[in-house]
């Protein structure tokens, strides 16, 4: 490619002598230079941030200081919040869990992923099935069910902190005649755990029937023509043509949405607030507002953990079905 | 199976099927209806669809509508009812939120940030795109995955450096910044969310560029266009949908986020805070504006459902091109 480089221009203006240096390099060094943007808008405000949490989160805590860290303790931050002698800011209310803090907050966010995760797996299924039929109005419906999914986190915390709110919702009522919820339940743990687990649900919902429906769409229409002649039910349709074509695109969704359910934060911090959900970030805001940026830092990186052995989960279950039942 | 007519022959069929599987029973409504679900299973599942397809619809919409009725119930906000608002119906909340609180300030605010984001993100991403999508080098699989670990480490990971780092006060920037650190800046925001959201961008603009034939290019640079030229004057209008489909993306990412959004700055208008805090902004601390507060998220979610409406194909292009990359 080089070759086709136009005539040096002599070097006269000073604005074409690096685009000209462009124009000569080999494909290789141009990959690189073209990288470079990138490179620096990850390694500045990704990379450089990961390692650096990863240092702070081996000093200790000075809450007093000028400067937030301590002394260089190594693991100690790590050690002691998963034995439950950490420090972190006492935050939440619920006498009833008495176990540390760190554990509440790894079983809440687990808890909050699975359930979400499953949920929304269900409901995106119905949506995407839906949204695969032939029928008037279809773009509509689409939209209509898209919406939840633009909207801003803000907003969607707002809507649900509205309708379980004691003064105008009707959710709490609601929820009481159905024997489920008590007088004020976003003042009340296991509550608040469900509402901001239905707000999720509701808005990400969305996302899921998508990238089924892309699935579904990959799907070789004439197959359920087979099927029908030789006498197979929807159902046995469903469970012996669709689900296996889709079973991958699935897996991809539920990786994405757990991922994102791992970093659950705004809707918590907007609606019910930290303090009856706590989850692994809340977690790192609270104990940062502390001043205890080191277990801060700690805890960040060990989301970040949590969360890698969750996507080599997915990523080993994802080559066993490739290579396995199909 | 699922249309919205009946095909008059299909109906003819049905027709007999109920009057050979149904001898002259004397059944009650509910009866009948369930023995012509049994006896035509088809109908059972196109009901079925009817009902999920309300079913999804009311419970996407219902709380948008809730919203409003909040909004123009006024002072009286609290006897809003669940399909009802409170009279005397009053909409001046919606020119009260701009007038309490400089609404539009936050908006403005958001809008900027989402934008500068927007086109940082399409610019970057657009060459590394090319790169990934175009180019042969060595080292390209482990650079692209390690642009894939990137999007799945939470933000909470980033939070406690570059909070360090945007409070820091640079002497470099003092002429620029007030205080020479990036704390209350509109680049405190956009720059976390640029790299947060670059890994999808690239991923979408790669599978776009990559589709390109190389003949178009080759005939650009033999007519002398630069390396740059041919990408961004062929390859990027050529990937057009793509670009947008990236660009709808990012900025309805950035504009929805709430994590960096609420960290990087003081929630102040005049200091670039974004939407939200004028969202929360309407919950003080003695009294809480209800209505406000649902006027103000309306006028907020009315900008991302335009661009759903305008722009769903991109979306949902976009979203399962960027997964099934994973």
């Amino acid at each position: 490619m080089a070759s086709e480089t136009p005539p040096n221009e002599s070097g006269t203006r000073l604005l074409m002598r690096p685009l000209n240096r462009l124009e000569m390099l080999s494909e290789q060094a141009y990959a690189y230079v073209l990288l470079l943007p990138a490179a620096i808008l990850l390694g500045a405000i990704a990379f450089y941030p990961l390692v650096r949490t990863l240092t702070f989160s081996l000093r200790a805590d000075d809450v007093f200081g000028a400067d937030p860290f301590g002394k260089f303790v190594g693991f100690d931050n790590y050690i002691e919040l998963l034995s439950g002698q950490a420090l972190i800011p006492n935050q939440f209310v619920d006498p009833a869990m008495n176990e540390p803090l760190l554990r509440q907050a790894l079983i809440v966010t687990l808890l909050f992923a699975v359930l979400s995760v499953f949920f929304e797996t269900l409901i995106g299924f119905g949506q995407a099935l839906i949204l695969n039929q032939d029928f008037r109005g279809r773009r509509w419906v689409r939209v209509a069910i898209i919406i939840p999914w633009a909207v801003p986190v803000v907003i969607q915390a707002m809507i649900f902190w509205l309708m379980f709110n004691p003064t105008i919702g009707w959710g709490t009522d609601f929820m009481q005649w159905l024997g489920v919820f008590g007088d004020n339940p976003l003042a009340n743990t296991s509550n608040s755990f469900i509402i901001v687990l239905v707000a999720d649900i509701w808005k990400t919902s969305a996302f899921m029937a998508l990238l089924i429906l892309a699935g579904l769409q990959s799907v070789d229409r004439s197959l359920y023509d087979v099927a029908r002649v030789s006498g197979a039910s929807p159902w046995q349709q469903f469970k012996l043509i669709t689900m296996p074509i889709v079973l991958p695109a699935l897996l991809v969704a539920m990786l994405f949405r757990t991922m994102d359910a791992m970093r659950i934060y705004g809707v918590i911090d907007a609606s019910t607030g930290c303090e009856q959900v706590p989850t692994l970030t809340c977690l790192v805001i609270s104990s940062f507002n502390a001043r205890r940026w080191a277990s801060a830092s700690a805890v960040a990186f060990l989301t970040a953990i949590v969360i890698g052995i969750m996507v080599l989960f997915y990523i080993w279950q994802f080559r066993r079905t490739e290579g396995g039942a199909i | 199976m699922a249309d919205t007519e009946t095909h008059p022959d299909v109906e003819a069929q049905q027709h007999v099927h109920q009057q050979a599987g149904e001898p002259d029973l004397d059944r009650g409504m509910v009866e009948g209806w369930a023995a012509r679900m049994i006896s035509n299973p088809d109908r059972a599942y196109r009901a079925a669809f009817y009902v999920a397809t309300f079913f999804f619809l009311v419970t996407t919409l219902f709380p948008f509508y809730w919203l409003f009725m909040i909004a123009i119930s006024g002072d009286n906000v609290s006897n809003v009812g669940v399909l009802t608002p409170a009279t005397p119906v009053e909409p001046g909340a919606f020119t009260e939120i701009f007038t309490q609180l400089p609404f539009h300030r936050f908006v403005f605010n958001s809008f900027l940030i989402a934008t500068v984001a927007t086109v940082l993100v399409l610019f970057v991403a657009s060459l590394a795109g090319y790169v990934f999508g175009r180019l042969n080098f060595r080292g390209k699989q482990p650079l692209l995955l390690l642009v894939l670990v990137t999007s799945f480490f939470p933000p909470a990971a980033f939070f406690v450096p570059l909070n360090r780092l945007f409070n820091t006060n640079v002497e470099v920037l003092r002429p620029i910044m007030q205080d020479g650190s990036l704390y209350n800046t509109p680049q405190a925001i956009f720059l976390p969310l640029s790299a947060l959201f670059l890994p999808l961008s690239i991923f979408i603009l790669m599978t776009f560029y990559s589709q390109i034939p190389d003949g178009l290019e080759d005939a650009a640079r033999v007519e002398g266009t630069t390396r740059l030229g041919a990408l961004f004057r062929v390859i990027v209008p050529l990937s057009a949908p793509g670009v947008a489909t990236a660009g709808v993306l990012t900025f309805i990412s950035v504009y929805n986020e709430y994590f960096f959004s609420s960290l990087m700055t003081d929630g102040r208008a005049q200091n670039w805070a974004p939407m939200l805090e004028g969202v929360l902004g309407f919950r003080g601390q003695f009294e809480v504006d209800y209505h406000l507060m649902a006027a103000a998220s309306i006028v907020a979610v009315l900008p991302v459902a335009i661009l759903v409406v305008v722009a769903q194909e991109k979306i949902v292009s976009g979203l399962t091109a960027g997964a099934v990359k994973e």
